[in-house]
């Protein structure tokens, strides 16, 4: 949380991500889908290894 | 090659670059000429970004690198989207606020101009040569294959990528960047499409996945903890986070790239952008690799890659010994044939002793069909003991030239030669960038017109155009290139992300700590290199040591050495330490 406002109240006025309302939910979608991304090539090894 | 081929490559090349030099003709100024007046959306920086990552080394290598050790490679790219997610968080914003033409001016901004001109010399050395290579390495590959003359082949590439870069600039570069990435995309997807569509009709998709599996070749993930083992989820994640930090936020041919965006926000997306489809994209261009060895399951391959190695043993003693050698692979070819289709019929029935015994035998023909390609490589060296033998490049671009349909091959080579030219392209436009502003406008002309940059930009351009192309024609004299030039990298690259470290987060730590750090790093890092290089050995404490590192630690000695030393000198601040750890 205070991570969050220490790096808005560094945000320039007006710099939001166009699909989320914080640029740390934009960060954490990245990363989340990046794990979903590694978890579908990990099931992908298991079902052909 | 046929005429067809030709329209198609050379119409795809050219109308690329005359679509560049068009849209930026009303470039007039140093700032639109240098970051592309800053109105990039993030789609067009996301793809400059990967465009100027894949070289086309990537997109000849890596398919046969997946043929060859199955797509475990992908993990090597797993740290790149948390690299991304940290550069926007803390590196992104400190360049826009500081509103910098390179990442080195920022150097200036947080020590001194001694260490920003130090470490941009550092960068001109590194990817001055490497630029060379960029054009060297794809060019020798396609000269041998296509019958061309090398060093024509290296001004094909070189002259075009010269005359947009320096018309356009940074704008051009992105732009161009921009369909280079489509052609590329759309190359690599029409690929996939006819590699499935020749395999034989009793072959399905799925089978062919499924043989692709069982022998070994998609091995995407490896959770175990193997330092020896160069690509496991642990080495992509914790090395790849290390390499990924260095390259996109101390290198100004990528920092540049998302400079150009409209704002913070086009930026950042456009990292973001990288992140998210940066791995999808390397997953395609390895299964395409893992398509091509379904593929030469079925139709015979040819016994060694590099027909230029073969011509070798033309009319030598040796060329009987290389026939009896393609009559046993006939053999072989011919065994695996009903062995595959066993290993299919027995994955269809589910039937799982069937298909260890299957998979056994499978392993064991292709086991001796490598046999067959050493034994091959064995005789070429006999003939002429300085070739090159590893043939894995030549895998895919054989596959393009030989078996696709005409017209889809001209297609193809257009991919290979914009990936050449995409990185090339923005390695210049990085080079004339950072010599204009780090140290020609910096620390020589500092009261010029706009005008007298823009036309420094584009002479500068045309310079290291020019010292890459010298160095791609004279590249072939030297023995090792790529290792020559990997060196030189690692000599460099670790004392420059030590500095951009320390800069942004050791704040305590001042100007002529970093500086004198940076310096006898540097010095250090060359020592530690000559001392393996000529197996010098010194005493301690009555005690011989010799210094044995491979080249590719002295990324890591070289950043550790900067912190370090810049700690010692400047000290630790304690006060920080403590609220660090909680005792503040």
């Amino acid at each position: 949380m205070q991570n969050e406002q220490t790096q808005n109240s560094q945000e320039p006025p007006g710099e939001r991500p166009p699909i989320f309302r914080t640029w740390n939910q934009m960060y954490a979608f990245v990363l989340i889908l990046h794990a979903v991304i590694i978890t579908l090539f990990y099931l992908f090894t298991r079902a052909y290894s | 090659m046929a005429i067809l081929d030709w329209i198609v490559m050379l119409g795809t090349i050219l109308t690329i670059v005359a679509y560049g030099v068009w849209k930026t003709r009303h470039v007039n100024t140093s700032e639109s000429y240098l970051l592309g007046d800053r109105d990039l959306p993030w789609w067009t920086i996301g793809l400059s970004i990967m465009a100027t990552q894949a070289s086309a080394i990537t997109f000849l290598s890596t398919p046969g690198q997946a043929f060859a050790d199955g797509m475990r490679f992908a993990q090597f790219y797993f740290g790149l989207p948390v690299a991304m997610v940290f550069l926007s968080v803390f590196v992104l914003p400190i360049f826009y606020r500081l509103k910098v033409y390179t990442a080195y001016e920022y150097l200036e901004n947080r020590f001194d101009l001694r260490t920003r001109t130090f470490t941009a010399i550092l960068f001109l050395i590194s990817r001055g040569l490497a630029a060379g290579l960029t054009i060297y390495a794809p060019a020798i590959i396609m000269s041998k294959i296509l019958g061309w003359s090398l060093n024509y082949t290296i001004l094909f590439i070189g002259i075009l990528v010269i005359i947009y870069t320096v018309a356009g600039g940074t704008k051009a570069v992105s732009m161009t960047q921009k369909q280079q990435m489509i052609v590329i995309l759309t190359g690599m997807f029409i690929a996939a499409i006819i590699l499935i569509m020749q395999l034989p009709g009793d072959v399905s998709f799925g089978d062919a996945v499924g043989v692709a599996g069982k022998m070994g070749k998609l091995n995407v993930v490896d959770f175990t903890f193997d330092l020896s083992n160069r690509y496991t989820f642990w080495s992509g994640m914790l090395g790849g986070v290390f390499l990924f930090l260095s390259y996109f936020g101390t290198d100004q041919s990528q920092v540049q790239r998302y400079l150009s965006g409209k704002s913070l926000t086009e930026s950042r997306l456009g990292l973001l952008f990288n992140g998210v489809f940066k791995v999808p994209m390397q997953f395609l261009i390895l299964f395409v690799g893992i398509l091509v060895f379904v593929f030469f399951q079925f139709t015979k391959p040819p016994l060694h890659f590099n027909q230029a190695n073969i011509e070798k043993l033309a009319g030598t003693p040796l060329e009987g010994e290389y026939e009896q050698l393609l009559a046993q692979q006939d053999e072989v070819f011919e065994m695996q044939q009903s062995e595959i289709r066993e290993l299919i019929a027995a994955l269809n029935s589910d039937n799982e002793a069937a298909v260890s015994e299957a998979q056994e035998e499978v392993a064991t023909l292709l086991a001796a069909d490598r046999e067959l390609r050493e034994e091959a490589k064995g005789l070429i060296l006999q003939q002429d003991p300085d070739a090159q033998v590893e043939d894995r490049d030549y895998v895919f671009i054989t596959f393009i030239v030989r078996y696709l349909p005409i017209g889809l091959v001209g297609l193809l080579l257009a991919v290979i030669f914009s990936a050449a030219m995409s990185s090339t392209a923005s390695e210049l436009n990085a080079l004339a960038t950072t010599t204009v502003v780090d140290i020609y406008r910096r620390s020589f002309v500092s009261r010029g017109s706009d005008r007298h940059y823009l036309l420094a930009s584009k002479w500068f351009t045309v310079l290291w155009g020019c010292v890459a192309l010298l160095f791609a024609a004279s590249a072939s004299l030297f023995e090792n290139l790529i290792q020559a030039v990997n060196i030189v990298g690692s000599l460099f690259y670790g004392t420059i992300l030590g500095i951009f470290l320390v800069a942004f987060f050791l704040k305590w730590i001042g100007a002529r700590a970093v500086f004198l750090a940076a310096v006898l790093a540097e010095l250090i890092v060359i020592g530690l290199f000559l001392m393996t290089q000529y197996e010098i050995s010194f005493m301690l404490f009555g005690r011989p040591i010799t210094v044995n590192i491979a080249y590719l630690w002295l990324n890591l000695v070289g950043c550790g050495l900067v912190m370090f030393i810049s700690l010692l000198l400047q000290g630790p601040s304690w006060k920080r330490i403590d609220t660090a750890l909680g005792k503040g």
